[in-house]
């Protein structure tokens, strides 16, 4: 690695101040386990390291609004582990559990995950899915920003350099809703997925037609997709077998894959097909 | 790696071969190159900067012309370049042919075979072929900027 | 570029100046001479480098030297307590949890971490719970066993 400076700020204003100081070869950093690999591989170089990992007060789960509100800097295993999560969003805690392995989760971040914007990534699906919105913070005030338009390209998202996710907030589920990931793997459990796909589906008082329905794909593009052609397909709709063979083929025209070694770009459509096919027996079990 | 790309030029066949011809200036109208510079008839130096959200590639190295063929109306070149910083390289072949759709329109057929070796390759080889699309993209109108003034 | 941290590796204190590129793993071994931790994959997938963090599983491979900073380390070292190997390090010698060898710290620090959270964990649990750490001798039968049967050695 090329040697850096590196910076404990402790608190917000003061992270804000040393990003200020080195500008754009800055880099925040707060469980580190996507970024030292790329820093091992000299394929990212900051001059300064800004660590997140002394401020304090931004890793709570809690009730808020009804919803969830969980800090950036919750770790993915303190999400997986949260009762509270588990009880009121058990997929989501569910979600958490399938990255990587316990060693990662202990230490990568909520935000510094969401931040990395790698389209391979499990959470990305399953929050879009949820209609999740994140916080983003810096020195001029903070911005709500919905999870679906957060991500703009392969490894980029809309923040800005000096812009930090505190807080993502997902919504309170209505009635009658049922939600769920799936991951197809190519190799391990501990791998990326070939195709993830979430759902979170709500049924109308009937409990027998599709009042909404939110799905989100990872793993088909630069960045997670929502699959609302697909979404459209079943909204309104009885809940039957064929109304999700359909949104079946329409999610696989809103994908837009490329190719690598986890599966190659004309496999994974047939993949992302496939998925909200599985969901309905899980929503409906 | 390899990947065909078309564009549809609002350009004459002729003058667009003229100006595809002349390397600096195809170069300068290429998303990211910083400089370039000739060595001999068929050899040229150069340095191209690009970016895949955090990461930033320097890569620096020789564009090789090894065809020219105005009967046909096709050229290929060879590059090779590596990354200052990062281990890794990049080694390719483009070849050009164009074709006449009208007088004022012509199709520019981009066939890229490349090979992206180290560290760059395991992270980039996914990318490649979009970032190469959004390339052509900008390319084409940079070319139109240039030759049609619009 | 260097920094001082503080911090504790088998409940021995540390001072030292670090540079900040130094990962932890190389620290640990290099400069403590802590050479139980292995590198096997360098990208947080083998599990060689398995070290605890406050009690918590963390990759040494990709974690900073600076970022131990006023926590608490524990290396395969740092499981014998008075010269008495700990329950998961008796139970591999029983019953063969291990051939080379090289896998072998990170698999009893991983095993250690879900005793002290499950004592008596089933097949499942320890298959869920290993994932992340490789073995290309074993076939993995005489891990799970070996984990499996730890808690005989609790006292």
């Amino acid at each position: 690695m090329i040697p850096f400076e590196y910076r404990t700020p402790k608190n917000l204003k003061e992270v804000n101040a040393t990003l200020q100081e080195f500008g754009s070869d800055a880099k925040l950093i707060a469980g580190g386990t996507a970024l030292v690999i790329m820093m091992k591989q000299r394929l990212v170089r900051p001059s300064c390291l800004v660590s997140l990992r002394s401020v304090r007060g931004l890793n709570a789960i809690e009730l808020k609004n009804g919803g969830i509100s969980i800090g950036g800097l919750a770790t993915h295993r303190e999400v997986e582990g949260s009762s509270l999560i588990r009880r009121r969003l058990p997929m989501l805690a569910e979600t958490y559990h399938h990255v990587a392995t316990l060693r990662i989760r202990n230490m990568a971040t909520v935000g510094g995950g969401l931040a990395h914007a790698d389209p391979n990534q499990d959470p990305p699906p399953s929050l879009i899915a949820l209609s999740a919105t994140i916080k983003a913070t810096s020195v001029n005030g903070s911005r709500m920003i919905p999870l679906d338009e957060f991500f703009k390209d392969y490894y980029e998202s809309v923040l800005a350099q000096d812009e930090i996710i505190t807080e993502v907030m997902v919504p309170k589920l209505a009635p009658n809703t049922g939600a769920a990931y799936i991951k197809f793997l190519p190799r391990t459990a501990d791998d990326y997925a070939t195709v993830s796909a979430a759902a979170v589906l709500t049924l109308d008082k009937t409990k027998k037609t599709i009042a909404d329905v939110r799905i989100a794909l990872g793993s088909v593009g630069v960045t997670p997709i929502r699959a609302t052609a697909a979404e459209a397909v079943l909204r309104g709709q009885p809940l039957k077998a064929d109304g999700f063979a359909e949104a079946g083929e329409k999610a696989k025209e809103a994908v837009d894959p490329v190719s690598d070694f986890r599966g190659s770009a004309a496999y994974r459509p047939s993949r992302a097909g496939k998925s909200p096919g599985g969901h309905s027996s899980a929503i409906e079990s | 790696m390899k990947f065909s790309q078309t564009a549809q030029i609002p350009v004459a066949r002729e003058p667009l071969w003229n100006f595809l011809m002349d390397v600096p200036k195809v170069a300068k109208s290429l998303p990211g190159v910083e400089s370039v510079s000739k060595i001999d008839d068929t050899t040229y130096e150069g340095a191209l900067a690009v970016r895949v959200g955090p990461i930033k590639l320097n890569l620096q190295g020789k564009i090789i012309l090894e065809e020219q063929n105005k009967d046909a109306w096709r050229a290929a070149l060879r590059a090779e370049a590596k990354d200052r910083m990062a281990a890794g390289a990049v080694n390719g072949k483009t070849s050009m042919t164009l074709k006449e759709l009208g007088a004022n329109e012509t199709e520019l057929l981009v066939e890229t075979d490349v090979n992206i070796l180290g560290k760059i390759g395991e992270f980039g080889q996914p990318i490649i072929r979009k970032k190469a699309d959004a390339m052509l993209k900008e390319f084409v109108e940079n070319i139109k900027k240039q030759l049609t003034g619009k | 570029m260097n920094k001082k941290i503080k911090f504790r590796v088998n409940g021995k204190k540390v001072e030292a100046e670090v540079p900040t590129n130094r990962l932890l793993i190389d620290y640990l071994r290099y400069d403590l001479g802590l050479t139980g931790t292995k590198e096997g994959c360098s990208v947080g997938v083998c599990g060689a480098c398995t070290v605890l963090m406050d009690g918590d599983m963390i990759t040494s491979c990709l974690t900073l030297a600076v970022m131990v900073d006023g926590h608490d380390i524990t290396t395969v070292e740092g499981l014998a307590k008075n010269g008495e190997l700990n329950p998961v390090q008796k139970s591999f010698i029983q019953y063969g949890g291990f051939q080379c060898g090289i896998c072998t710290p990170g698999q009893v620090v991983a095993a250690t971490a879900l005793l002290k959270e499950n004592p008596k964990p089933n097949e499942e649990e320890i298959k869920d719970w290993m994932m992340g750490n490789l073995c290309r001798c074993t076939g993995y039968y005489k891990i799970i066993e070996s984990i499996e049967k730890a808690h005989q050695f609790a006292k």
